[in-house]
């Protein structure tokens, strides 16, 4: 790997490290770049991707290591000069300005840059970047009211407000269905002019494979391996540690999990018993906006239900319904016969309502064990120890950890303490919200595999996911719905062979 | 150079008081640390539990040491409406405007004390606060031993509720990610509401052993609401014993600064240490829980 | 606020027309005021002057706390130190008033300068507690250290200016706080000081140097509440830490923000002529005021956030919504 003679690499990046307190996040990482090209970072969740992106631009501040940017050493530099020399990045989650309208946040970088740039060039660029990221119809929306997806497409826009040389890409693709996967790597190979070169953090394969020419496998911190893109991903230990080995190599970013497929005997519910959870015409929303319109649905005792639907379609705020951390604006949730449509969300977990929410949300001043004990509300101490039993049985990582703190754990043990948290409340109903959101296939498929397992223990369960498959696996019934509206619902097998399913996730016109 | 009897005097009244301090300063950090709240009227709390212990003394004969516990849940009931009816309805405003409600109430406060009380330097009058204690060289006023005991004893209570009752636990999450501790059952409203009545009653409790070692006046809560920020800061925010630290460092700066500089200067000292404290090491502050 | 020339964005102003106009509105009310004193009784010159105060000291705030998100509570420090610089200026070197107040305009900005550095590297509540400290900090160092009279304070030694100068030295003062806000909150500068409120470190990732645009709108800040400050001096003739410094200072001020309406451009102004009148109201009850103010501050916090403009726009919206989509 020598640079080419006549030119330095554009950034290189030698013995990057970064430790907090006694975690190390990053260990002596090397990353070299050639102006024009794309390099793909993978790795497992908690392997220190997000920290590297972090160290490059700027916002962390490496313990070890040196950052060479076009033959500048920029170690030292904060991350607005680094971002005025031409790094831009952004955030995994979305960090909008928001009280600020989309060419505003635009704007800021351009301003910034160029204070003295014409009125018609600026607005020339925005309009022109902003078309690019298909938010040329929301400029003059304020970033506040934008949803999710578009907020991510308009953390691209505005680093390329500031014609970076070099573009960080955090997971932009994580959450989209794939037609917009198709959508982004349109606009990812539509910025490689042979000048810009471009950092992508991805779990989404499909990007890495389309987009990357090279490939960077970090895990624990290191560079587990790096090449050319087909070859990284074709390497035998690389499919070891990040997809599963029960994928070979990199084909599918949605492969089926091996349990519970064969026979289905959908052990749901005979149809005379009563609902554990009715929702009668529900209508909710945060502040103007509507999310869901007049939804009605029904969860059996001892039944899986699936809630499919694409990003933005209401699927978190209809979780966040049914726990009552949302208030509803019309129509009544009955759970056990009773209404509870007014209770407190505190309320609706003494009656054994879990929401094991998106995000983990772990408590970080407590340690693992404490992050189980604490969900497990007035239950005597015998009693608490019992089920911690239980949970350590089912992730025994968590016993291996638990008198860590509750965030100190890499990004998949926690979300399985965020599972088990829900689960040592002993709830009647658990809500798992896209628990598989932004992890590593082999992790995916653990988790998975104990909602398998909890299924078969006759635990009632409804499972928020944009994953199809997975969800369709451990389902007996699943609800696809759209723009806040329930638009198909079944058992998971017709589900699963209806054409609208295909419609709505792979962007086939109607 | 002052004698040597005299410098070990002030270093072990700065440690005392240093102790008291870090009581008063104990309600404004739990209240920071759980409810994100930066309560601008905690130093009127501590100045009208000075109140209550001088009219308990008054009025009932009650000494304000035996008192104590009253006077606390005194504050703690005065505490309870105030978040009932001031600061719940402002949930999901951000922290601004908690604050600003905050605000409002101490200036509200202020003036009342003035209007109802007079602006009169006042201080409660007690044989022990005025006796000292002595021990070879040293002589303290014995308030200030009795003090620094009662104020070392609560904190360490304190500590021990947070860190190990199930209560502690609840009490961390909410602190955390409170969204998250209601939906696993937590009622986050009463954990705040307790909270906040704890802290009230610690700044009821500090202020009374502030009024009898010291004196108050109407408006002294906010340059107390000041030397508090100051313990904070020094003892790292969300730490409970670190506070008690915070204070007794502070406690003998100030008392540093009062014997070189001249008396003036001691509450000086304890400001000018925080200012370059936040500009040198904000993160005692700020560091975790971004 | 039409930084953009793409678009315009009307929720947060109540727009007169064109800007020519209202240059010219704006020059012909500098024009009355300034004459205003030659007409108007003594009481009502007087009461101007202190509304004028209030106005330069609020619009101020509303820069820092609206605009730039650094609300704080640290007024009175600035405001002391110019009282003190200007009194210090006319006594000691014999300079005229407005020497001495662009003296102390500089004293400001010289100390924002000089505390930036620590100030800044606190965020949201904590700048705030770290302005308090700062006033307090100053109020006890003007108390202790001898040159500055102690607690006694100081006198102006030399004859005063009559009211009607005072009141147009005012106006001149508040011409300039208008063009500087006007500057502020309709240039691109605004768009890179609201970035740095809504996510500073989002803002430093697309290459704005948070700290000097803090810095530029701290610093204009702070240089007029120190001449506003000095000129409340030359009024009263004589000054002492309690009262220069005094909390009323930065309370006053923040109340009156809040009161306008925050982050709006008329909020200063309207807050304070609220502010004077109620103060004018009860002259006779000061402690009653202070808590009438508190009352208004925890009412409007609570149910009108952005204050009597946010109600009037949103009264103004309600009510024009039709007849303006009548307009092309």
């Amino acid at each position: 790997m020598t640079a080419a003679a006549h030119s330095a690499p554009l950034l290189d990046a030698a013995g990057l490290g970064k430790r907090y307190g006694g975690v190390v996040a990053n260990d002596g990482i090397d990353i070299r770049l050639d102006k024009g090209r794309v390099l793909g970072v993978i790795g497992p969740n908690g392997a220190g991707k997000s920290t590297l992106i972090g160290l490059l631009g700027g916002a962390i501040a490496p313990s070890a290591g040196r950052i060479r940017f076009e033959g500048d050493d920029i170690t030292a530099l904060p991350a607005s000069e680094r971002a005025r020399r031409g790094i831009g990045r952004t955030y995994q989650i979305p960090r909008p300005f928001l009280d600020m309208t989309v060419a505003e946040n635009l704007a800021v970088g351009q301003f910034s840059l160029s204070p003295f740039i014409s009125a018609a060039t600026a607005t020339a660029e925005r309009r022109d970047i902003l078309e690019r990221c298909g938010l040329a119809d929301a400029t003059d929306v304020k970033a506040r009211d934008l949803p999710l997806l578009r907020r991510k497409r308009l953390e691209v826009a505005r680093a390329l407000a500031l014609k970076p040389k070099l573009l960080l890409l955090d997971e932009v693709g994580a959450g989209l269905i794939d037609s917009e996967v198709s959508e982004l790597i349109a606009l990812i190979r539509s910025l490689q002019d042979g000048e810009r070169s471009i950092i992508i953090i991805e779990h989404v394969i499909r990007i890495v494979k389309e987009c990357c020419e090279d490939l960077v496998v970090i895990n624990f911190g290191k560079v587990l391996t790096k090449g050319p893109t087909a070859e990284v991903l074709a390497s035998d230990e690389v499919s070891a540690v990040y997809l599963g080995t029960s994928h070979g190599g990199a084909a599918n970013a949605s492969p089926i999990a091996a349990p519970s497929t064969t026979a289905d005997p959908a052990p749901s519910a005979s149809a005379t018993a009563a609902p554990l959870l009715a929702l009668e015409g529900v209508s909710a929303g945060y502040g103007q906006a509507r999310v869901i319109h007049d939804l009605s649905l029904s969860v059996m005792p001892g039944q899986v239900v699936g809630i499919l639907g694409t990003n933005g379609a209401g699927k978190t705020t209809l979780a966040h319904v049914i726990s009552r951390a949302l208030p509803v604006t019309a129509g009544r949730i009955r759970f056990a016969g009773d209404d509870i449509t007014a209770l407190p969300p505190h309320a609706a977990a003494a009656r054994g309502i879990a929401h094991c929410m998106e995000g983990r949300r772990i408590f970080a001043s407590l340690s693992v064990e404490e992050n189980l004990l604490v969900s497990a509300r007035n239950v005597a101490t015998a009693q608490c120890k019992e089920r911690l039993e239980r949970i350590y049985a089912l992730f025994p990582v968590l016993a291996e950890r638990r008198h860590a703190a509750g965030t100190s754990i890499s990004g998949g043990q926690q979300q399985a303490l965020a599972i088990g948290r829900a689960l040592m409340a002993k709830p009647r109903l658990v809500i798992f919200d896209e628990i598989s959101l932004g992890l590593a296939p082999v992790m995916m498929d653990r988790l998975y595999e104990a909602l398998a397992e909890l299924k078969r223990e006759g635990l009632t369960m409804l499972v928020v996911e944009q994953d199809v498959e997975r969800a369709l696996d451990v389902a007996d019934v699943a609800h696809i719905i759209n723009k806040g509206r329930i638009t198909l619902s079944g058992s998971a097998a017709v589900v699963r062979a209806d054409e609208r399913l295909r419609h709505l996730y792979f962007g086939i016109e109607d | 150079m002052p004698a040597l009897d005299v410098i070990l005097n002030a270093l072990i009244s700065g440690v005392l008081l240093g102790g008291m301090l870090a009581l008063t300063a104990l309600g404004l950090s739990i209240i920071l640390g759980v409810m994100r709240l930066v309560n601008l009227a905690h130093g009127e709390f501590l100045v009208a539990g000075a109140y209550a212990g001088l009219f308990l003394l008054q009025w009932t004969g009650i000494d304000p040491l035996a008192g104590l516990a009253l006077i606390g849940l005194v504050l703690a009931l005065i505490g309870y409406p105030i978040h009932r009816f001031l600061l719940v309805p402002l949930a999901g405003k951000g922290p601004e405007a908690s604050m600003m409600t905050m605000f409002g109430l101490s200036i509200i406060l202020q003036n009342l004390f003035i209007l109802l009380f007079s602006a009169d330097t006042r201080a409660i009058d007690r044989s022990y606060a005025t006796v000292p204690l002595e021990l070879g060289p040293i002589s303290v006023p014995q308030i200030f031993v009795i003090g620094f005991v009662i104020s070392v004893v609560l904190i360490v209570a304190v500590h021990l509720l947070i860190a190990r009752s199930r209560f502690g636990r609840d009490l961390r999450a909410s602190a955390d990610q409170p969204q998250a501790a209601a939906m696993i059952g937590i009622n986050v409203s009463r954990v705040h509401a307790f909270t906040f009545c704890l802290g009230a009653a610690c700044a009821g409790i500090g202020g009374t052993l502030i009024g009898v070692a010291l004196s108050f006046t109407p408006t002294s809560g906010a340059s107390y609401l000041l030397t508090d920020f100051a313990v904070i800061v020094l003892g790292g925010l969300g730490n409970v014993l670190g506070t008690l630290v915070g204070g007794i460092v502070l406690g003998v700066l100030q008392s540093i600064g009062g014997l070189t500089l001249g008396d003036g200067y001691r509450d000086l000292v304890g400001l000018v240490l925080f200012l370059a404290m936040l500009s040198v090491r904000p993160q005692g502050f700020l560091g975790h829980r971004a | 606020m039409t930084v953009l020339t793409s678009q315009s964005t009307p929720q947060r102003t109540i727009s007169i027309r064109s800007p020519a106009i209202r240059i010219v509105i704006a020059c012909i009310a500098f024009a009355a005021l300034l004459a205003a004193p030659i007409v108007l009784p003594t009481y009502f010159v007087e009461i101007g002057f202190k509304l004028l105060i209030y106005i330069v000291l609020a619009e101020a705030w509303n820069l820092l706390a609206g605009y730039g998100g650094l609300v704080s509570l640290g007024t009175s420090s600035f405001f002391g130190l110019g009282a003190y610089v200007t009194v210090g200026l006319i006594n000691q070197a014999g300079a005229g008033p407005l020497q001495a107040l662009a003296a102390s305009a500089l004293a400001g900005t010289a100390v924002a300068i000089v505390m930036s550095r620590g100030l800044f590297r606190l965020r949201g509540l904590y700048f705030t507690v770290g302005t308090l400290a700062l006033a307090e900090a100053l109020r006890l160092f003007v108390i202790n250290v001898p040159w500055f009279g102690g607690a006694t304070g100081l006198f102006v030694t030399v004859d005063l200016p009559e009211i009607a100068a005072l009141f147009r030295y005012a106006t001149l003062l508040l011409a300039l706080a208008a063009l500087v806000m006007a500057l502020a909150t309709g240039s691109r500068f605004s768009v890179l000081l609201r970035a740095v409120r809504d996510d500073e470190d989002a803002a430093s990732q697309v290459g704005v140097r948070a700290f000097r645009i803090k810095l530029a709108a701290f610093i204009v800040a702070s240089a007029l509440i120190a001449s506003a400050g000095g000129l409340q001096a030359i009024k009263l003739g004589a000054i002492e830490p309690y009262g220069s410094f005094g909390l009323q200072w930065s309370v006053d001020p923040l109340a009156i923000v809040i009161i306008g309406g925050l982050g709006m451009r008329f909020g200063a102004m309207v807050g304070a002529v609220f502010f004077v009148a109620i103060g004018e109201l009860l002259a006779d009850y000061p402690e009653l005021h202070v808590a009438i103010t508190g009352v208004t501050l925890i009412l409007l916090i609570r149910f009108a956030p952005r204050g009597i403009c946010g109600l009037a726009e949103a009264a103004l919206r309600r009510r024009g919504a039709a007849p303006q989509e009548a307009h092309p």
